[in-house]
């Protein structure tokens, strides 16, 4: 059993044990799939080997723990959405995702409404994903935007003190996988 | 690791969680299961593998309990 | 990309909230199920494996029928009852392995009888 780790334009060169099996112009990514359970560590070390991957290129990371027979499996499970991989990844070319994540009570929903607004204008794309959060967001931001995103939402802080802001990445596009 | 690393990790591990369990691209299974080169099964799942919070949210597994 | 993920933090520096309690993760750090790591460990070892000996069940008696309907050849036949012996015998490892007995993995569903 192998395990899908990213899909990508074919010209990243993995280091064993992941191999690149190319489709059609792309490649998928695999690995032997990982015994036990996925814990803390693990779950790092996957995300090392798609930052170090995402140096020398596009990605788009796979959900953890996909396995599948086989290369020859792995190839028919990916083909059929080729097009729409090859949009996505354009998509994400040059960017990294970051997360922004606001707490606060109830009636400082508007406020994070804001924030996202103002992020969004910031970012290539946004999307927020679901949670107890206030906000829950996932922002699409370019290599060289994101010290601006980042002071951005330092000052949004400062302006909405009703709400707890915290800002992660910078990671792999998760959440930028679907073709818009 | 320092109390302010450990925690800074802690709320970083949720952000990753989310995502690598949560997020990426999603692949129908598509398993052809032979044995000694005879195909004899072919199974269709999707996300053969997910994690047990998010496949019992999507339904796809049952919770503790309940019968399928 | 460094370790460190944290770009910009609460003005009081308070990441409490950002916590989650419940976490999904079983095992290391300690899991939604509140239950002591090995026997989690046990409980998912008891799902995957069903659901293995049930592929492997489906596959046996499909190779069953292929044997039946003819259009194999000898040699394939005999690879066929070598590799079940086989996984049969890799099957009774992987219970030992996790202290399950074959009943195990024979959920119960209830009205619906019992899934093996």
């Amino acid at each position: 059993m192998i395990e899908l780790v990213a899909i990508t334009d074919g010209t990243l060169a993995p280091e064993a044990p992941v191999r690149a099996v190319p489709f059609d112009g792309l490649a998928v990514l695999c690995a032997p799939a990982a015994e036990g359970e996925a814990d803390a560590e693990t779950l790092w070390r996957r995300e090392a080997l798609l930052e170090a991957l995402m140096e020398q290129g596009a990605l788009l990371p796979v959900r953890y723990g996909t396995v599948v027979a086989d290369e020859a499996a792995a190839v028919e499970a990916v083909s059929e959405h080729r097009d729409a991989f090859a949009r996505a990844l354009a998509r994400v070319r040059g960017a990294v995702e970051l997360s922004v994540r606001a707490v606060g009570p109830a009636d400082a929903a508007p406020a994070a409404a804001r924030v996202h607004a103002t992020l969004a204008v910031l970012a290539r794309d946004a999307v927020r994903l679901g949670g107890d959060e206030q906000l829950n967001g996932a922002y699409l931001v370019e290599r060289g935007a994101v010290d601006d995103f980042v002071a951005a939402v330092g000052r949004l802080q400062r302006e909405h003190r009703g709400l707890s802001i915290l800002c992660t990445g910078p990671w792999p596009p998760y959440s930028f996988t679907e073709a818009g | 690791m320092s109390e302010g690393a450990v925690a800074q990790r802690e709320v970083a591990l949720v952000d990753l969680v989310d995502r690598l369990l949560g997020g990426g691209v999603v692949i129908a299974g598509e398993i052809t299961l032979a044995v000694a080169d005879v195909d004899l099964v072919h199974v269709s799942l999707r996300a053969l593998v997910s994690s047990v919070d998010t496949a019992q949210r999507q339904g796809a597994l049952p919770r503790m309990g309940e019968a399928l | 990309m460094s370790r460190e993920k944290v770009l910009a933090a609460p003005l009081d520096g308070d990441l409490g909230p950002f916590e989650r309690p419940g976490r999904r993760l079983p095992g290391a750090l300690g899991g939604r199920i509140d239950a002591d790591p090995e026997s989690v460990e046990r409980g998912l070892a008891q799902l995957v494996l069903t659901i293995v000996e049930l592929l492997r069940q489906l596959m046996e008696r499909q190779a069953l029928r292929r044997i039946d309907g003819g259009g194999l050849t000898e040699e394939q036949i005999e690879r066929l009852g070598t590799t079940f012996m086989e996984l049969d015998r890799r099957m009774e490892e992987l219970r030992d392995q996790f202290g399950l007995e074959a009943e195990d993995l024979n959920l119960d569903l209830g009205p619906l009888g019992r899934l093996l």
